[in-house]
């Protein structure tokens, strides 16, 4: 099954769309783009695909919001440079389980259901059409910040990306420690 | 004069009785007086699943709260949950409606954020995550387990 997540998609909807829709389809369309690119098809170009995509999806994902909303409590005490190496591995684990249903993009429609804005936040509806017809609720969370709308959390049929994470991230800080989640972020990443 | 004891004796017999019942009937059905050293924070769900008021609201699996109301409004549930006052809830809190078991009552569930910000009394907690069957199941599925 393709499960495209909302990154994948050709807006098919005429709806009145605010700002953060906008930004969303704008990277959207983006992504598709390099999905489907001829010049990038072989297996040799693989890596730079890869980059592309990621490089893309970093544009409208606001990594250090997302970052301390999954550490959740446990971001406070983290000094800064611990921190980064935690960003870097969350977008590497977040890379590596979604890179191959991004790529597997065939064509699956984007409905932009509508959007609703309160002062610095916005939540947007999105619903992709599968082949077989299903459809899949996916909403974005976004939030205002200075160069822009970006999102800081994303539901597909409505379970939450975050509380995903901040509740398995939790309980391995609790287990163990927060260096013992960087060796499992390490371990599963794939990075010594 | 001695059935006057015994009727003297038999009315603050039923008298206690009354009282007791009464203390007992409150204390039963558990109504707390609201507003008590606590304060109230709002949440909307697109759909409460069937929660009802007086739930349990807890966190880390302990109960701290209860769910003080629930209108329609817009067409989406919104819950008012009262919490004591030395509950911190963070801005980037998220509240969700998990069911006891598999099969049990509905209670809101709120996992607690990273953020500076602490909500204060008549505040919304934003991200909200309504009722879903299979919930853990689904999650593992969809994102992954690390």
């Amino acid at each position: 099954m393709v499960l495209c997540i909302s990154l994948a998609v050709v807006c098919a909807s005429p709806a009145i769309a605010g700002e953060p829709t906008e930004a969303i389809r704008k990277i959207t369309d983006k992504i598709i783009s390099i999905v489907k690119d001829p010049a990038l098809q072989s297996p040799e170009k693989k890596g730079e695909k890869d980059r592309l995509i990621r490089a893309a999806a970093e544009e409208i994902f606001d990594r250090e919001e997302m970052s301390r909303r999954t550490l959740a409590r446990h971001w406070r005490k983290r000094t800064p440079a611990e921190r980064e190496e935690f960003m870097v591995l969350f977008e590497d684990l977040l890379q590596q389980t979604y890179i191959d249903r991004v790529k597997g993009y065939s064509g699956e429609k984007v409905l932009y259901e509508g959007e609703k804005v309160e002062g610095n936040y916005a939540l947007v509806k999105v619903d992709i059409m599968t082949k077989q017809e299903t459809k899949i609720p996916v909403l974005y969370r976004l939030k205002k910040k200075k160069a822009g709308w970006f999102v800081y959390d994303l539901s597909i049929e409505g379970v939450s990306l975050i509380n995903n994470y901040r509740t398995q991230f939790n309980s391995i800080i609790m287990q163990s420690s927060f260096k013992g989640l960087i060796e499992k972020l390490k371990e599963k990443v794939g990075k010594k | 004069m001695k059935k006057l004891d015994l009727e003297l004796g038999v009315g603050l017999f039923m008298i206690a009785g009354i009282l007791a019942l009464g203390y007992l009937s409150v204390r039963l059905a558990k109504m707390e007086v609201f507003g008590q050293q606590g304060y109230e924070l709002e949440a909307i769900f697109s759909n409460s699943g069937g929660l009802k008021p007086g739930a349990s609201v807890v966190i880390a699996g302990v109960e701290v709260g209860r769910v003080k109301s629930i209108k329609l409004d817009d067409y989406q549930a919104l819950i008012a949950i009262h919490l004591p006052s030395r509950v911190k809830i963070q801005d980037d809190s998220i509240a969700s409606i998990k069911t006891k078991g598999l099969i049990g009552e509905k209670y809101v569930e709120i996992t607690p954020g990273g953020s500076d910000i602490i909500l204060k009394g008549g505040q919304k907690i934003r991200d909200t995550q309504a009722p879903v069957d299979l919930e853990q199941l689904i999650s593992s599925y969809v994102f992954g387990k690390l």
